[in-house]
């Protein structure tokens, strides 16, 4: 099957372009397949912190959202254990004019603003609520532990 | 000679007295007894009739006899060289008919080489007689043939009537002459004096033998040479052999094969005729001809007069000699492959046999309607084989320029039709190389005399052909050539049949364009009238005969009072051709050399003003086209009231053309009525078929060509229907050879004589196009063809299907139409269908109500066209946030002007409303946006170097809304009209489908993507259809798109100038679709056809496709619509269903 068109010109995009403290390449035997890694915001407890993710667009790309997750071990109250996201671009509020670049910025700003309303690893989000510096933390060590590539 | 008759007188006579006692003597010395009886009798006749013109004559035949006659009849010998130059002296002796023939030798000296003949005493009335037969031929009595009579029989007993090898004459003796004295006891009776009694008798009653042509009985007698009858013939031979002797154009000249040495009363007698064609054969028989028949003859037709009695013996007893001698036809009317013949005839009549009659209605005209009986239909096959002939010269045929008037080239074909039609017209003989034989005649050729006595046989010597008419028992020695009494003809060109191979429907068949109408066109401007036609034919009468209306008659006289010689042309055509007619005239004359009417419509012009105004000075050739319908109306109007004037029937013309002139197919209807009135020197009917389906089609064209005798309905009928029906190979051969001398026809793969093809046309690319349902469309296809074929299921589980046949054609049509568009679909019968038992339906017609256009919500004013147009002029080609792509087709999301492509937000909008989502826009997430509300931007690409003043006020770019639902086709369509235009900004295009409500979708796409578009169908009036090919035709910078259905392309439409054609969708057979695409691919186009044909993947279509490819016919009943009671029908079209609710 070949790779549509917009595939090809975000790839192009993101290596010729790439946002800043995000990179992206596909693999080289399925296109669709990006290894990706994202800096951790400065500021936030996940500064310094390398986080690797992979990102798959599906069939339905771009009127689907692509599938992304963490590699990473993450403490994050809208990251689950398994390294899913919960980002409404990537559900509900998928829009076909988002691209690449723009989920994985999103998921970079998640990194810096927490959502511990909308929680998917539920203890996290408990946690950030009841004491959030204790959680951030936790965060830090993670980041240290798991995400410091040094 | 008279004077020696006269002196010889009283001597002969009482010699002759004295003789009959004589004779009464049988053993007397036989040939003294004849010599002088001959010598006696001979002068003596002269005496008798010397105050009538024949003693010469008389007188003239001794010399014929043999030569014992030589003491005294030397000089009379001299008399017999010159028989020729007497007989000519006595014509008027014709009407004078033997009775009787004797046998003597008649008017040649050839005849005397038949040694066999001796010096005979023929009875002195029946030598005369024989004398009165028409010399006038100069023909000798010509040996046709031998007869053996084994069963002849004795009346008399004695001795030395005869013995074997004595010649012996066969006579018919006259009831009046016998009367008095009995006859048979002439030769029993010795001494008795009736017999001169009797003769003396016989002769003063002569004048008045004339009269009584009539016998009753059929005896023929056998006489002996000395004139004693003492046999008969048996009745098989007798009932004819006493026809022609009564009729006088034959005689037999006998010789005593065997008999007993003393006969006795019914002794058996075998005897040997000869029989010799007289001269008289070859006059026209007494009656008039066929053509002069009083016109009430079909309503006696049951009667036969006693003239036809005549003939009708004639000719069975001519008939019945031919077949007893063995003299057979060589050529004519019942030569030529007649056991192949036969046997196809039997094929064609087996059909007839088992055809039920049925009436069934016919349009013929405009719209009139008839009833026919189609028991006489006629097969295809009968149909090719009946013009077989009537094309088998037309390679060879000469060409013809037409004149310098003319504007267009014509092609080889349409040269050789011009020469043909000019040497019709102008009464030329035959442009084609045989002269046809008149189709009721048969060419024989007079058989060898046998040498009895062994002359030597003259091997030089010619066949000596003759010909009979083996109908009317007419018998001619000049070759009859087939008539052509009327100027014109039928010109069938262009009607080919489909290999049948390719025929889905085994009757279906079509006809192309080869250019008739510019073949005529050709004509009427380089044949103009000829000095013939001018001199004074003029006060010709009109052609058929109508019931005398004195006040139109006369007025007719005043009306064309300067007898103008007649110089118009009429054009009498369908009405949907009118036009093409017209335009056609004057495209291929030069300006003002043809003047042009179009007499149709309410406003009628004074025909007779037009005709005359300028037949003054101008040179201009006049035309005048009218239809069918104006016609019938004109002539209803003018039959019905003495004071309508119709100046189209009063009007005398130089040529009438009916196109299509098989409309006027039913000589009943109004139209052909009013057709036959026309008056015209020459006339042609323009038809693809001239026998549609029965010979008597053609009779119809005959009539009008006033082709005698062809047109004479009994005629036509007694001649060529009756025996047709009566299985009577004839038939066609006759309708064959009146069409070789009148019909052109040639086909469109037809080779010339170099071997090409006489019409080459540009090639064809045919290009199908299988397209994928988007799949909203799979759904709501699906859904009706998962409905449709549990019906189908459950209806052929029971055994229902042929009961409910049309129920399923119904539903096989629903299906058809979903693969266009889903909107044709949506109909109130649907949604019962639709909410009936199954799952998921209630989905289905949500999708389909939102499926529908919503034409509801006008008024949208778009507040943000000024910013947007703005925005889009200077922006440039943007790139679309969802493809990441130059936008080809932008649309503008009202709200917050973010633009997508157009199918990229159709393709966000579905997905949207698949996961059960608001679609809102896919930038700023504004919304909810509905997909009608979207806004396209359509910009207009100029071409390259065209930008017309108008062009420029436009805006380039203008804002639509998308309430349009398009559909998987149309989109397919659009797609390729626009790359069209990219690649040809003048392409014509044609677009077919045979559904209007699909055409109306056409339409609305069309419009909305701003091509100039047309539309041609069934409903619309003469005058938009008009309207709708002249404008496609004319020239423009701009791309045109036609849409035409596919049933109302009609016949004759001409649409070449466009080279692309769309088939929408398909039809049941393949002919049809390819006389949709013969409109373009036909004579006159000069560029390359491309036809796409859109299918929709596993749908319907494709089945069609796969039936079309299986050759076999889905029944005719099926697709003319839900007549039938739905008692169906072959197992083939159950099987055909089979296919289409298969499985894949």
């Amino acid at each position: 099957m070949s790779l549509p068109k917009r595939i090809i010109k975000e790839t192009e995009r993101l290596v010729a372009d790439p946002a800043p403290g995000i990179a992206a390449s596909p693999h080289d035997d399925n296109l669709r397949y990006f290894d990706v890694t994202i800096e951790g915001p400065e500021g936030s407890p996940f500064e310094r912190g390398i986080f690797k993710l992979e990102l798959f667009l599906p069939e339905e790309y771009p009127m689907a959202p692509p599938k992304v997750r963490f590699l990473t071990k993450i403490y994050h109250p809208n990251i689950d254990k398994l390294g899913r996201i919960c980002l409404d671009i990537l559900k509900d509020k998928w829009s076909p004019a988002l691209q690449i670049r723009t989920v994985l910025l999103s998921i970079q700003a998640l990194l810096s603003a927490p959502n511990p309303d909308d929680p998917l690893a539920t203890d996290v989000a408990k946690h950030y609520k009841e004491n959030e510096k204790d959680a951030q933390r936790v965060s830090q060590e993670w980041t240290q532990k798991y995400a410091n590539l040094d | 000679m008279t004077d020696t008759g006269n002196s010889e007188h009283p001597p002969s006579g009482l010699f002759f007295a004295g003789s009959d006692d004589e004779e009464t003597d049988v053993v007397m010395d036989e040939h003294e007894m004849a010599a002088s009886s001959s010598r006696a009798s001979s002068p003596r006749s002269s005496l008798f009739l010397a105050d009538s013109d024949e003693d010469d004559i008389a007188f003239d035949d001794l010399p014929l006899t043999p030569p014992v006659s030589k003491k005294r009849l030397v000089p009379q010998q001299d008399d017999s060289d010159n028989d020729v130059e007497i007989q000519h002296l006595h014509p008027p002796m014709t009407r004078q008919t033997s009775n009787i023939k004797a046998i003597h030798s008649g008017e040649g000296a050839p005849l005397l080489l038949d040694a066999t003949i001796e010096p005979t005493v023929p009875p002195n009335k029946k030598r005369r007689l024989s004398a009165t037969h028409p010399p006038s031929a100069a023909f000798p009595p010509t040996y046709l043939g031998e007869i053996m009579v084994p069963n002849a029989w004795s009346n008399v007993s004695g001795k030395g009537y005869v013995k074997p090898n004595d010649p012996i004459q066969i006579l018919r003796e006259e009831q009046a002459q016998n009367k008095p004295g009995p006859s048979k006891a002439l030769g029993k009776k010795k001494g008795d004096n009736k017999k001169q009694m009797s003769l003396t008798a016989m002769l003063k009653v002569q004048p008045a033998k004339p009269l009584k042509k009539k016998k009753n009985d059929n005896i023929v007698r056998i006489l002996n040479n000395r004139g004693f009858e003492f046999g008969r013939l048996p009745i098989e031979v007798s009932w004819w052999i006493s026809k022609l002797l009564d009729l006088g154009i034959v005689e037999f000249r006998g010789v005593m094969t065997d008999c007993p040495d003393k006969l006795s009363t019914g002794a058996s007698l075998f005897v040997t005729l000869h029989a010799y064609i007289l001269s008289s054969a070859f006059k026209p028989p007494t009656i008039n001809s066929y053509s002069e028949e009083p016109p009430n003859y079909m309503f006696n037709e049951g009667i036969e007069i006693l003239d036809e009695q005549t003939l009708r013996e004639r000719k069975e007893s001519l008939l019945k000699l031919f077949d007893v001698i063995g003299l057979k036809p060589q050529a004519g009317a019942n030569i030529g492959g007649r056991q192949a013949e036969e046997k196809f005839h039997e094929e064609g009549l087996r059909h007839l046999a088992t055809r039920k009659s049925k009436k069934v209605t016919e349009i013929v005209g405009d719209g009139e309607e008839i009833e026919v009986d189609d028991a006489e239909d006629l097969t295809e096959n009968d149909i090719d084989t009946i013009y077989k002939r009537a094309q088998h010269n037309d390679r060879t045929m000469g060409v013809m320029e037409p004149a310098d008037t003319f504007t267009l080239t014509l092609r080889g074909y349409q040269k050789q039709a011009l020469l043909w039609m000019y040497s019709l017209e102008s009464g030329k003989t035959d442009v084609r190389e045989s002269a046809s034989m008149h189709p009721l005649w048969s060419q024989y050729v007079f058989p060898e005399k046998p040498s009895l006595h062994g002359e030597p046989i003259d091997l030089t010597a010619d066949e000596i052909p003759f010909y009979m008419n083996s109908y009317s028992g007419e018998m001619s020695l000049e070759f009859p050539k087939a008539e052509r009494p009327c100027r014109g003809g039928i010109l069938a060109d262009g009607n080919i049949f489909i290999n049948p191979d390719e025929l889905i429907l085994a009757d279906y068949q079509y006809s192309v364009g080869m250019g008739k109408t510019i073949m005529l066109s050709a004509l009427i401007q380089t044949s103009s009238p000829y000095p013939s036609d001018l001199e004074a034919k003029s006060s010709k009468a009109p052609p058929k005969p109508r019931q005398l209306k004195l006040g139109k008659d006369l007025r007719t006289n005043v009306r064309r009072k300067a007898i103008q010689p007649p110089s118009a042309t009429l054009i009498v055509a369908p009405t949907s051709l009118l036009s093409q007619w017209s335009e056609e005239i004057q495209r291929s004359s030069k300006l003002g050399t043809v003047d042009v009417l179009v007499w149709h419509g309410q406003n009628r012009l004074d025909l007779d003003a037009a005709i005359d105004e300028k037949d003054e000075g101008e040179k201009s050739i006049k035309v005048v086209i009218t239809s069918y319908g104006v016609l019938a109306s004109e002539h209803a109007k003018w039959e019905k009231s003495v004071s309508t004037k119709s100046a189209i029937f009063e009007i005398e013309w130089l040529r009438v053309v009916l196109d299509e002139a098989h409309s006027c197919k039913s000589r009943t209807s109004k139209t052909a009525k009013a057709v036959y009135a026309l008056r015209a020197r020459r006339r042609w009917a323009v038809t693809g078929t001239p026998i549609v389906n029965k010979l008597e089609d053609l009779y119809s064209l005959l009539k009008f060509l006033n082709f005698k005798p062809w047109s004479d309905f009994a005629f036509f009928r007694s001649f060529i229907t009756l025996p047709f029906l009566a299985h009577d190979p004839k038939a066609i051969e006759i309708v064959q050879v009146i069409l070789e001398s009148v019909l052109l026809r040639r086909e469109k793969n037809m080779l010339d004589i170099d071997g090409n093809k006489i019409v080459e046309l540009p090639s064809k690319e045919v290009a199908i196009e299988e397209l994928e349902f988007s799949p909203l469309e799979r759904k709501i296809y699906d859904s009706i063809y998962i409905s449709a074929k549990r019906n189908f299921e459950n209806l052929n589980a029971k055994g229902l299907v042929s009961k409910n046949y049309t129920h399923i054609l119904a539903m096989l049509m629903r299906l058809r139409r979903a693969v266009l568009h889903p909107s044709l679909v949506l109909t109130p019968d649907d949604e019962r269908i639709l909410s009936s038992k199954n799952d998921g339906v209630v989905d289905i017609s949500d999708v389909l109500r939102q499926f529908a256009i919503d034409n509801a919500q006008d008024g949208y004013k778009n507040k943000f066209a000024e910013d947007v147009l703005a925005n889009l002029a200077d922006a440039g080609v943007s790139e679309c946030p969802i493809c990441l792509d130059a936008m080809e087709v932008p649309m503008i999301i009202p709200g917050c002007m973010h633009q997508c492509c157009k199918d990229c937000i159709l393709a966000h909008l579905s997905s949207c409303e698949d996961r059960g989502e608001q679609p809102r826009c896919p930038t700023c997430s504004c919304g909810p946006i509905k997909q009608r509300d979207l806004l396209e931007v359509v910009r207009r690409k100029n071409g390259p170097h065209v930008l017309s003043s108008s062009q420029e006020l436009q805006p380039n770019i203008t804002l639509r809304r998308n309430d349009f639902h398009s559909s998987t086709k149309l989109e397919a369509l659009v797609r390729d009209l626009r790359q069209l235009r990219d690649q040809d900004p003048y392409f014509r295009a044609v677009v077919f489908s045979q559904f209007t409500g699909f055409l109306d979708l056409i339409q609305v796409v069309l419009e909305r993507e701003y091509f100039e578009h047309y539309r041609f169908d069934g409903s619309m009036d003469i005058k938009k259809k008009n309207t709708a090919v002249t404008e496609f035709r004319s020239p423009s910078t701009k791309p045109k798109v036609l849409i035409v259905s596919l049933k109302a392309g009609g016949v004759g439409l001409n649409l070449t100038m466009a080279n692309y054609v769309f088939m929408m969708d398909c039809w049941w057979n393949a002919a049809t679709e390819n006389q949709a695409i013969d409109r373009v691919h036909r004579i006159g186009q000069e560029k390359t056809v491309y036809v796409k044909h859109f299918i929709i993947a596993h749908t319907v279509e494709t089945r069609i496709l796969q039936i079309q490819k299986r050759k076999t016919a889905i029944v005719k009943e099926a697709f003319r619509g839900s007549g039938t009671q739905g008692a169906v029908t072959d197992p083939e079209s159950i099987e055909n269903l089979k296919i289409m609710f298969g499985d894949d």
